[in-house]
């Protein structure tokens, strides 16, 4: 939300109006609670090994935090799975920003390019686990391949998609006023396109989020994937809720940074645009 | 004398899907240094395309574009573009569209400034110079159009209907300052526009094309010493001869219009 920012936006009523929806959300995840802790107090009702009570939870969050579990504690195993994100994202960004503007700038490579690609883009991310732990073993690299693999079709094409749609009127002005090509795509093509490249990142950042922990239940002997299968193993609800909720709320934080980083980096968007996100 | 810009020739033909399209049929246009040609003509006329290949965006399919007598060559800052869509740079403020043009011809920080400020000044935009262009209004936008076309100081400026997407308040304060502008500094402008009344308004000479595919049908001198000169477009619009020169303009595009 960029009410905070909007030069619109002002008087009571708005920060009202800002404020009243997080009330309204913040109260809805307190009843969800209260009715989970209700169905776990009442005895017989559900039993502690389907569903066990919120305390429990909490009790082994902090548990999960002080010792270790499968090999490290729950920092250690959140710190692996946000390095092999990382590693895949970050190679995602740097191959398919590059390649998404060539694409969009040049014509013909597009021609060259997008079959092969379109191919490639409906075999999903897990059907490339097999052959990923077949050529790099069950290391980081397969880890951070399978990132790489749901993030990058998300970078490079709305990296394209943004480039292709700004209006060509403006890369006419410039060249009347002197700008060569390269200049015209730094200084006015690429700011223009910056927020649909955002918006590509943030699907890529959490396509690589959910691909990661999906092939961490599978292959690897740490991160919070690998966490929650051991969890099963271990019969351990708890172990599983604790898990799933750091992955939920990791994966919010990304997005929140990223929102954050956008709205730095472009401060001269509308206000009207920044509204819808 | 040679002329400032001569468009000598010049056609075009588009190539469609099922055959070719004639946008322009060959026309000849020279412009002499300080003079206010506007081109008038039905919409369809080609006389957009006619400005874009003035301008250097678009290749002619035959003839060519001489400046000072020499060919043009590509689109550059001696022949700059005021668009009827503005295409102000969005991400960038008021005075860095400015200074587009002069960062790009690698100017001199101090002169950049100056020039900046000069045309802020000239426009009325002072106030502005921190605003991006969305949070300008339609008539504020073109003034930075035109303030950053002007800034390069072009030998040429090549105007596409710029007061063509404004409301009509809007448009005739700008009308009234491009006139003021106009006899101040003696501008070389290549105008284009559907509106009779601002072709002699603004011009030395009116240049009235046929319907597409286009040619130049005739050319009408508007004299520099008229008695309306100087005044408000509303006044000036009152005096025998300004209207004598719209009707006798009308005239001839209405010929265009209607004639199948």
């Amino acid at each position: 939300m960029g009410q905070k920012r909007g030069r619109d936006v002002s008087g009571r009523s708005a920060v009202r109006s800002a404020r009243e929806p997080v009330a309204w959300g913040a109260a809805a995840v307190g009843l969800l609670l209260l009715l989970w802790w209700l169905a776990t107090a009442i005895p017989d009702l559900v039993p502690p090994r389907v569903l066990p009570s919120p305390i429990d939870v909490v009790l082994r969050f902090v548990a999960l935090i002080a010792e270790p579990f499968s090999g490290a504690t729950l920092l250690g195993h959140a710190v692996v799975s946000l390095e092999r994100w990382g590693i895949g994202v970050l190679a995602a960004i740097a191959l398919g920003l590059p390649l998404g503007i060539a694409l969009a700038w040049l014509p013909p490579l597009r021609a060259v390019v997008t079959p092969g690609f379109e191919l490639l883009r409906y075999i999903p991310p897990f059907a490339w686990v097999p052959i990923a732990v077949l050529w790099f073993g069950a290391t980081t690299t397969t880890q951070a391949a399978i990132v790489f693999i749901a993030a990058f079709p998300a970078c490079i094409i709305n990296t394209q998609l943004a480039v292709a749609q700004v209006d060509p009127i403006l890369a006419r002005a410039a060249r009347t006023l002197g700008a060569g090509s390269a200049r015209t795509l730094a200084k006015v093509v690429l700011p223009v396109a910056a927020p649909t490249i955002f918006t590509g990142l943030r699907i890529a950042f959490s396509n690589g989020w959910m691909a990661l922990v999906g092939a961490e239940l599978v292959v690897g002997k740490q991160g919070l994937g690998f966490l929650i299968s051991q969890g099963q193993i271990n019969d351990s609800a708890s172990t599983i809720l604790v898990g799933m909720t750091t992955i939920g709320v990791l994966g919010t934080l990304i997005d929140a940074v990223l929102q954050r980083a956008q709205r730095l980096a472009l401060p001269w968007r509308p206000a009207a645009a920044r509204r819808f996100e | 004398m040679t002329p400032k810009m001569e468009i000598r020739a010049v056609s075009k033909t588009f190539h469609a899907r099922g055959g070719e399209v004639a946008a322009l049929q060959p026309c000849d246009l020279a412009i002499g240094n300080g003079e206010f040609v506007t081109v008038v003509g039905p919409s369809g006329c080609g006389k957009s395309t006619l400005m874009m290949i003035a301008a250097g965006l678009e290749a002619p399919s035959s003839g060519e574009i001489l400046v000072d007598g020499k060919p043009a060559g590509p689109a550059g800052p001696r022949r700059t573009v005021v668009f009827q869509r503005f295409a102000l740079f969005p991400s960038e403020t008021v005075a860095d569209n400015i200074a587009f043009g002069l960062r790009v011809a690698g100017l001199e920080r101090a002169e950049t400034e100056r020039r900046v400020a000069e045309q802020l000044d000239l426009m009325g935009l002072t106030r502005f110079r921190g605003a991006y262009p969305h949070e300008l209004s339609g008539g504020m936008q073109q003034r930075v159009a035109i303030a950053r076309a002007l800034a390069v100081r072009p030998e040429i400026l090549l105007m596409d209907e710029p007061f063509g997407a404004l409301d009509a308040q809007t448009r005739t304060v700008l009308q009234e300052e491009v006139s003021r502008l106009q006899r101040e500094l003696h501008y070389t402008v290549l105008f284009i526009t559907h509106s009779v009344e601002e072709a002699v308004y603004l011009s030395d000479r009116v240049v009235v094309m046929s319907k597409g595919p286009g040619r130049i049908k005739c050319e009408i001198a508007v004299p520099r010493d008229a008695p309306w000169r100087g005044l408000e477009i509303e006044e000036a619009g009152n005096h025998a001869s300004f209207m004598q020169l719209k009707r006798e303009i009308w005239e001839l595009i209405r010929a265009e219009i209607v004639r199948h």
